[in-house]
């Protein structure tokens, strides 16, 4: 609660801040305890993008070689780990509360539903990199390949500014998901085709042209190439740079942001009128 | 047990029994459909019948071109993933069945039900039968004009009997793991392992020839094996009589698994009433 002392606008500045870092934390921590208790979690963390990419192994046999090659097709199934846990972790994070009977408690909780969302989404995140990092790990392991990147600090960047498009990707489909109960069922149709948007295995010039512009709506699709870029030597992905690949995710991700923090207001205030989000 | 007639104790005839499973199965039909409450909107229906087949069957063709396969192998590649997309219905939906029970509470009312246990099952699996099927043709819909696999001798009738018999085989398999959902938390893992298993082992993105020898009889203990197989054919222009003997096997295998299920269902079944634990986790 805010005591008057608080009321000054140095004071309620760092209560704001404060009181919102705790959300946070809290949200990330029971969405983790909620993460390990369920079994579930290795679908799309392991296995999906793991056979995604043996099949692709099987297919690639006898095309092509080398371990560059071996790498993209790792760092590939990696980055479908990421995505695929975000969008499966984003559409659960409130689909959870509705099969668990904790909507309403969750929504008259006194913090703006979205940092509460954020917390959950970033926890996800972040368990997708880890995804990616295991996937790489046994990847490597499998295919017996070294893993030698051109410019590790690069792709250091690289991917954390993706991990962060991915949250706040995640933050803003979890507004959609908020008001449909069929979230899950639409979270599991959109999986491959943001896996073909975002080229994880296969450049996105390939693509039709009419597909160019979601791909190029979507922030993970420049991370996903400024990753390869700092990666893998002489790959040939985009028509941009290393650093215009992170000034167009940089600029998306603000996007995303500003739109998720608007549309959850929105959102919130609608579902606290009409009352109906636990009914179907 | 022996079937009585309700209050009377007397033993009812095999004609009574057969009839009975009939209701069991039409009422558990019915049932299954208007459970799937997300088919109470159009949009779903679109999406799973028609956005699913088209976005798989993409990935992979990309994949293909991007690798400069020739044009035929990336058709080879699309007619496997028309027919495996049937999979997230076929097995996934119809495997959920038990879980489904258990979240929603309603896993002790269906198991004292006095229903014969096939019937109520397959009833409820049915609808996903025909969605499977529908999902199939929608991928071979978009083979013919989207990835221009040329269908010009293509042999119809034995085209469909195979996308039936591939819904009604894989169903088979989502039953069997929907049974063994009876006894864990949860199916879906289980289910989601064979799905993606089946990309990998079913002929669906190259041949079983292809795999590590110690592998290709687990892939032809799968159903799909023999449908990929023989959809490909039935486009290139085998009959259906020609189509008999790769038919006959994928009933075989088909059968067996649905025998599998049974005895796991009954056996999860028996152990739960004896321990009572029917939707402890």
């Amino acid at each position: 609660m805010v005591t008057m002392d608080e009321v000054t606008p140095g004071k309620m500045t760092e209560g704001y801040l404060a009181k919102r870092v705790q959300v946070l934390k809290a949200s990330a921590f029971l969405t983790s305890k909620l993460f390990f208790a369920d079994p579930q979690w290795l679908i799309p963390n392991i296995i999906a993008p793991f056979i995604f990419t043996l099949v692709a192994f099987f297919l690639f046999q006898g095309q092509t070689s080398g371990p560059d090659f071996l790498l993209y097709l790792v760092l590939g199934s990696g980055l479908m780990g990421m995505w695929g846990t975000t969008i499966y972790a984003s559409a659960n994070s409130i689909g959870f509360d509705r099969w668990n009977g904790t909507m309403e408690s969750t929504l008259a909780a006194p913090m703006p539903l979205s940092w509460i969302a954020l917390g959950r989404v970033l926890f996800n995140t972040l368990q997708g990199v880890l995804t990616a990092v295991f996937i790489l790990v046994i990847g490597l392991a499998w295919f017996r390949t070294g893993f030698a990147i051109v410019n590790p600090p690069a792709f250091l960047l690289a991917s954390v500014a993706t991990f962060l498009s991915l949250s706040f990707f995640g933050l803003l489909m979890t507004t959609v998901l908020l008001l449909s109960r069929k979230g899950g069922f639409i979270t599991n149709s959109m999986e491959i085709p943001v896996y073909i948007a975002t080229g994880t295995m296969f450049p996105v010039i390939l693509l039709p042209i009419v597909y160019l512009p979601f791909s190029f709506l979507l922030a993970p699709t420049w991370g996903i190439d400024a990753i390869r870029l700092a990666a893998l030597p002489g790959y040939v992905g985009l028509p941009t740079t290393y650093w215009e690949d992170i000034a167009i995710m940089v600029v998306e991700t603000v996007a995303y942001m500003a739109l998720a923090f608007f549309l959850f207001r929105r959102v919130e205030a609608y579902a606290k009128r009409i009352g109906t989000l636990e009914e179907y | 047990m022996k079937s009585t007639e309700a209050g009377t104790g007397r033993s009812l005839s095999a004609g009574s029994r057969l009839q009975m499973a009939y209701r069991v199965f039409k009422g558990a039909f019915f049932f299954g459909r208007k459970g799937l409450v997300i088919w109470d909107s159009w949009e779903m229906w679109v999406m799973q019948i028609f956005i699913t087949p088209i976005a798989q069957m993409g990935f992979f063709a990309f994949l293909s071109v991007y690798l400069r396969y020739p044009l035929s192998e990336t058709q080879f590649i699309v007619i496997g993933n028309a027919l495996q997309a049937m999979s997230f219905s076929a097995v996934f939906a119809v495997a959920n069945i038990t879980s489904q029970d258990k979240w929603q509470g309603t896993l002790p009312s269906t198991m004292v039900t006095p229903a014969n246990r096939v019937a109520l099952f397959i009833g409820r699996a049915w609808f996903q039968v025909l969605l499977s099927a529908l999902i199939a043709a929608a991928g071979l819909l978009y083979a013919a004009t989207i990835f221009g696999v040329s269908f010009a001798n293509a042999d119809y009738l034995g085209i469909a009997a195979v996308v039936m018999l591939t819904a009604i085989a894989m169903t088979t398999f989502g039953l069997l793991i929907s049974a063994v959902g009876l006894y864990m938390r949860t199916a879906l893992i289980v289910a989601n392992v064979f799905l993606f298993v089946t990309l990998l082992l079913s002929g669906v993105n190259f041949p079983v020839s292809v795999l590590p020898g110690w592998l290709q009889p687990v892939s032809w203990a799968i159903p799909l094996t023999y449908g990929t197989e023989a959809v490909r054919e039935a486009i290139a222009g085998t009959s259906l009589l020609g189509l008999l003997p790769l038919l006959g096997w994928e009933a075989l295998d088909a059968l067996l698994v649905m025998v599998a299920g049974y005895a796991v269902f009954a056996g999860f079944e028996s152990l739960a009433r004896r321990t009572g634990r029917f939707e402890e986790y």
